[in-house]
């Protein structure tokens, strides 16, 4: 508790620095969301997906764009 | 138009092609017919330049060698699409890829749409398409730089059958524009659109010529008969004729290919009631193409059983 | 022309793919997990209290450039992974699906259609890979201290150049074998052994272009090219270019089925 209480004040003191990084996690979240919304297939269900992407910070999305999109190429 | 020369593939040394040799005439519509795993396939590949031949080659008949890509269309038997384009976007590639120029491509694109009857759906992602659209799309794309040579590789045999009257009758439209080869192992399919056939078997072709010759030339008149019990010793005794030019025993049959009919009719039917063998099948007729096409498949099909 | 339409189509592919937005966004994560992390560590240990009482923080601050250069080795692992992840199925996915058939069949050039497709990659990676060093660059002026600017762009060049490089091994990989996976498993590990064996011979092997990286320190401080930095590109240059060929000629060669 005490710990996430102190990081969480570390947080809010340097909002400024730590937004910017805060926002690319969740511009890339939405983007991956967005795009498996619109997808027709994916490699595996959509909603194993919608996990990753919701709950694997960062990584997560990545593994989206690399692996879940099924190839129309 | 295009002249096979001595064409060999061979894939870890069996042959696929096997030294064809052939001059695919200006403006007409060629039939390859032949079994699957005939080497149809292959040899339409070795024109297009998606394979190159073990040895021999494909010249056209202006003397020119080597990449000739320009001069031909190409529809694969399923042909793979870049699927997030719409069928517009992909026509207009191919199209500036033939370097046809930017203004044209969009109006040739949407003239070929139209034409090969899926205008409505240009805007609607090719990932979207049914199996016959993305056929249609496939000879949209092949057509799309006029090429002097169409190349279809089984363009019918995976539609239902009103895809397969529709893409039929686009053949026999086609065929006023352009020289057409297509690849089938149906032969009405061959019957129906083509002028010229070509047959092959086991990477060779074994029967070619217009259809009309090639029917002809199978018009063979022949006596089929059966009997009870071992046929070897009937088809030998009947061997000895002069009018029997061969026999052979199909199904059971046995097939005398004669050259006169009233005469063998009588000497046949006399000799089979004097010796008393045991007729269970007489009948007078003549060979066709489908007799043909059929030993190649069987012969084929027990090859392949073995 | 036929150049710029292919360019043009694997831009297109690439905005479908929303690669235009997660590619650079992914990078610049690379890029500013470092410098936060490095920046943070001392704040957070403490708040954790994990030390015993009357045990002194004294972690140095690491020298500016030096938070800079996690950075690019930051790109150098994870990176690498990402590019050759993204690179390994731009020619063999095509002819493992047989659109290459549809495609190769048309009087395309083959130099055309393997440069194409190369300088398309490249465009996406290098953009992202400068918006990611930029970034790292404002974090670093921001919490550590003055980096040249100059300084910084210069040595993100050269490291642009190293990764051109990769995506050459990878291009060339792609004309070798239809499975993307294969491609990915060859790319690396031609990458690893070139690490591995620059640096064990690293004093004789001094213009692998795997060595580029360890002269991008000195190059960030002084602002100089040294030689054998100098070395090292002119090779990876004259390497790119014969990849490229490389792969052509292969292209060529095979058989598009």
């Amino acid at each position: 508790m005490l710990l996430t209480q102190n990081v969480l004040d570390i947080i809010n003191e340097n909002i400024a620095i730590i937004a910017p990084l805060l926002i690319i996690q969740l511009v890339l979240m939405i983007t991956a969301l967005v795009s498996l919304f619109r997808a027709e297939t994916t490699n595996g269900p959509k909603w194993m997906w919608a996990l990753i992407i919701l709950f694997i910070n960062t990584i997560g999305p990545i593994a989206y764009f690399i692996f879940g999109r099924s190839h129309e190429s | 138009m295009i002249q096979l020369k001595n064409l060999t593939k061979t894939f870890d040394k069996q042959y696929a092609v096997k030294n064809i040799t052939f001059n695919l005439p200006s403006g007409k519509c060629v039939a390859l017919l032949g079994p699957n795993g005939a080497g149809k396939t292959t040899t339409l590949k070795m024109i297009a330049g998606l394979m190159h031949p073990t040895s021999g080659q494909v010249e056209l008949a202006n003397g020119v060698k080597g990449d000739i890509r320009k001069y031909i269309g190409y529809l694969p038997q399923h042909p793979q699409f870049h699927s997030w384009m719409t069928g517009m976007e992909f026509l207009h590639y191919v199209a500036r890829l033939s370097h046809i120029p930017k203004h044209e491509s969009q109006k040739l694109a949407e003239q070929l749409l139209d034409r090969v009857g899926i205008a409505d759906a240009k805007n609607r992602k090719i990932s979207k398409y049914s199996g016959g659209m993305k056929q249609r799309l496939g000879i949209a794309q092949a057509m799309i730089h006029k090429p002097s040579v169409l190349l279809l590789d089984e363009p019918v045999s995976a539609l239902d059958p009103i895809g397969r009257r529709d893409v039929l009758n686009l053949m026999e439209e086609l065929k006023q524009e352009t020289t057409l080869l297509y690849s089938t192992h149906i032969l009405g399919d061959a019957e129906e659109a083509s002028d010229e056939i070509l047959l092959m078997h086991k990477g060779a072709i074994v029967e070619s010529g217009s259809l009309q010759d090639v029917k002809e030339r199978h018009q063979v008149d022949k006596i089929t008969l059966r009997f009870d019990g071992n046929m070897k010793a009937y088809k030998e005794k009947m061997e000895e004729f002069p009018f029997v030019t061969h026999t052979d025993i199909q199904k059971q049959k046995i097939h005398v290919y004669v050259q006169n009919v009233p005469e063998a009719r009588d000497v046949l039917l006399e000799l089979v009631s004097k010796e008393q063998w045991p007729l269970l099948f007489f009948e007078v007729g003549q060979t066709t193409l489908e007799d043909l096409f059929m030993k190649v498949v069987n012969e084929h099909a027990m090859a392949d059983h073995l | 022309m036929q150049w710029l339409t292919i360019y043009k189509k694997e831009c297109l592919e690439s905005a479908r793919n929303y690669k235009w937005v997660w590619v650079p966004l992914v990078f610049i994560l690379f890029c500013i997990m470092d410098p936060l992390t490095t920046y943070y560590l001392p704040q957070i240990l403490e708040s954790t209290g994990g030390l015993p009482d009357g045990a002194t923080f004294d972690i140095p601050t690491p020298p500016a450039a030096n938070v800079f250069m996690m950075s690019i080795s930051q790109i150098n692992t994870l990176g690498v992974l990402v590019i050759a992840l993204i690179t390994m199925g731009t020619i063999a996915g095509e002819r493992k699906s047989g659109v290459a058939e549809l495609i190769l069949v048309k009087p395309v050039s083959y130099t055309a259609y393997v440069t194409a497709k190369w300088a398309a990659h490249v465009t996406l990676v290098l953009l992202s890979i400068f918006v990611g060093l930029i970034a790292s660059w404002y974090y670093v002026q921001l919490l550590f201290g003055d980096v040249s600017f100059i300084h910084a762009l210069s040595t993100a060049g050269f490291y642009g150049l190293y990764i051109i490089f990769v995506i050459s091994i990878s291009l060339f990989m792609n004309t070798w074998t239809k499975t993307p996976g294969l491609v990915l498993f060859l790319t690396i590990s031609i990458i690893m052994i070139l690490n591995l064996v620059t640096s064990v011979f690293s004093h004789l092997l001094e213009w692998s272009p795997t060595n580029i990286t360890s002269y991008l320190p000195s190059l960030l401080r002084t602002g100089e090219v040294g030689q054998d930095l100098w070395l090292a590109s002119l090779f990876t240059i004259v390497t790119i270019v014969l990849l490229l060929f490389g792969a052509i000629q292969t292209l060529k060669r095979k058989e598009i089925v």
